[in-house]
């Protein structure tokens, strides 16, 4: 045996077991449940030191790891499906982390705004993050621009959701804005600015993942806004709430039939005002349907 | 001098270092696509990316070449044969030094040009929300390499008194860490609750080592350059005549060590 045989016979031997296992191997992990977790991210405080020049990659890593974490479980999002409810704590730990690493970072007041507010219902931690950013982006208006949003739809503080507005108008020139702030004195169309919003950030999205998100949403308040506008057809017919989407239906004010897109139903509350059992979240509809299974009816 | 500095030049280049930047060079090709999965800020990205990429490479090439050129010679008794010649310990050193140092300098130029392509190209897709400051990412780059070059010269004064590598690359690598913290360690002592909670023995002797230790976080224009936030012209002045200062002192330090150190 010459002195190449050895290792030529090694060589093979271990392409082939390397061929052999690839495959099993790449399934594995593609399956592996531990992809799915966020991880474990040390304080900040370790982190700031030990990212020592760095701290603007790391922030941008944590944001990406994130972002692709949200993004393989809007992948999966199916109304047919039981959703994984993810793991939103998590996310805001990590944003929280990132920010304070680079507090110049879009991605992370971006990416806090749409799952802190409307999936987790956490205005004031928003909106302190987007005071926090301000502090930096000086010339954003974006940051005041959701704020005034989080503050006039959600929290329902016209004052204050005009005074963002404003700002977001000073900085960006743009007199949608400013009229924006003129609308918010007063609690008028909710739906109408919310689909107003979406569309805003909708377009502007290219992160698929995100956008998709930002679709279903809009898809949803859409359905809203038709069922309102049915709603004050049948007022304006003289006729008195309570009233129900059925109705509506029957009626012929709302054809064709509305549907969630997150798989919940849409119901007419006593004081009129159009919501769902999905609240906007997959995994809330999931809970809805479970908990009211095999109980037929209108909610009232 | 300029003999010693040429040798080590085609030192480093025989070395075939060169080579393996430009092979690490192909990352800044996948810095576009990379940096396109950010939601708001794309060429942000490219910027935080390329620049990381260059600092790493600096800090490796920093600390490789700083703590291995003297002990090499040493180790290879190259230095008996050198100092033989009509030239001094010092010049040997600080010879030595230009020639790294004159590489990292050549090293942040080539990546850098690079890098400001990949810039460019990400900015032309995806257009930034406010105009690029391509000084601001000039100056971050420049003071980047000024930056590893004090890494050099404290791997050098280690490796004028080391006999083996593992006293310059781990004291060079602990010296940068600690050289990037110094400066939010010492804005700690100064807080009301820093004064409370530690002692005065403790504050003091943490100040002595914030002005030993070189501040390194005053090279760090990375914010600057990613966020188009403006230079302070001074401040950099200032930054410049510290990195002139520490390194003179650095290498008078050890151009002394080395030329009371017995070589056999």
């Amino acid at each position: 045996m010459s002195a190449l045989q050895r290792p030529l016979l090694l060589l093979i031997a271990g392409v082939i077991s390397y061929g052999a296992l690839l495959g099993p191997f790449t399934t594995y992990m593609k399956h592996k449940p531990v992809e799915e977790k966020l991880g474990y991210v040390p304080s900040v405080n370790l982190l700031r030191y030990v990212s020592a020049d760095q701290k603007e990659f790391v922030g941008a890593a944590l944001l990406m790891k994130i972002m692709m974490y949200f993004g393989g479980l809007m992948d999966r999002q199916d109304p047919n499906v039981i959703a994984e409810r993810p793991d939103y704590l998590g996310m805001s730990n990590m944003i929280h982390t990132a920010l304070k690493l680079d507090p110049y970072n879009m991605d992370g007041y971006y990416f806090a705004q749409s799952f802190l507010t409307w999936d987790v219902k956490q205005y004031a931690i928003a909106n302190k993050l987007l005071e926090y950013g301000m502090k930096y982006r000086t010339w954003d208006w974006y940051l005041p621009f959701f704020a005034g949003f989080n503050h006039a739809f959600f929290l329902k503080e016209y004052k204050k959701a005009a005074e963002y507005y404003q700002r977001a108008g000073e900085l960006s020139g743009e007199p949608l804005y400013f009229s924006l702030a003129g609308r918010y004195m007063q609690e008028s169309g909710q739906t109408d600015l919310a689909i107003v919003y979406l569309s805003m950030l909708e377009k502007g999205e290219k992160n698929q993942a995100v956008k998709k998100n930002y679709q279903i949403r809009l898809a949803a308040f859409k359905e809203v806004r038709r069922i309102e506008l049915a709603r004050d057809h049948y007022l304006k017919a003289g006729r008195a709430l309570p009233v129900t989407v059925a109705a509506l239906i029957h009626s012929g004010l709302l054809s064709p039939p509305p549907a969630d897109p997150y798989g919940g139903q849409f119901y007419i509350e006593a004081d009129g005002k159009v919501v769902t059992t999905s609240r906007f979240s997959f995994a809330e509809a999931k809970n809805d349907s479970r908990n009211k299974a095999g109980e037929p009816g209108e909610r009232h | 001098m300029a003999s010693i500095i040429s040798i080590t030049l085609k030192g480093i280049f025989r070395d075939r270092i060169f080579q393996g930047i430009m092979a690490l060079a192909v990352l800044f090709l996948f810095i576009p696509s990379a940096a396109s999965l950010s939601m708001r800020q794309v060429t942000e990205l490219s910027i935080t990316l390329s620049l990381s990429l260059i600092s790493f490479i600096q800090l490796l090439l920093a600390v490789f070449l700083g703590a291995t050129a003297i002990w090499k010679d040493i180790e290879r008794r190259y230095t008996s044969s050198v100092l033989s010649l009509p030239l001094s310990r010092t010049t040997y050193l600080v010879g030595r030094f230009c020639g790294i140092a004159l590489f990292l300098l050549f090293t942040a130029l080539f990546l850098g040009s690079v890098s400001l392509l990949v810039i460019k190209a990400s900015s032309t897709m995806y257009p930034p929300s406010r105009p690029l400051h391509w000084s601001a990412i000039t100056a971050a780059i420049f003071f980047d390499a000024l930056k590893y070059i004090i890494v050099v010269a404290v791997a050098m004064l280690m490796a004028t008194v080391s006999t083996s590598f593992f006293l310059p690359i781990f004291g060079a690598v602990s010296t940068f860490l600690a050289g990037t913290i110094t400066q939010q360690v010492y804005d700690y002592l100064q807080t009301p609750s820093a004064q409370k909670a530690i002692s005065e023995v403790v504050r003091n002797a943490a100040q002595i080592v914030y002005y030993l230790l070189p501040n390194l976080s005053g090279f760090d224009l990375k914010v600057h350059a990613i966020y188009s936030i403006p230079l302070n012209t001074s401040g950099l002045l200032l930054t410049a005549l510290y990195f002139v200062a520490y390194t003179a002192i650095m290498l008078a330090i050890a151009a002394i060590l080395f030329e009371r150190r017995e070589l056999k």
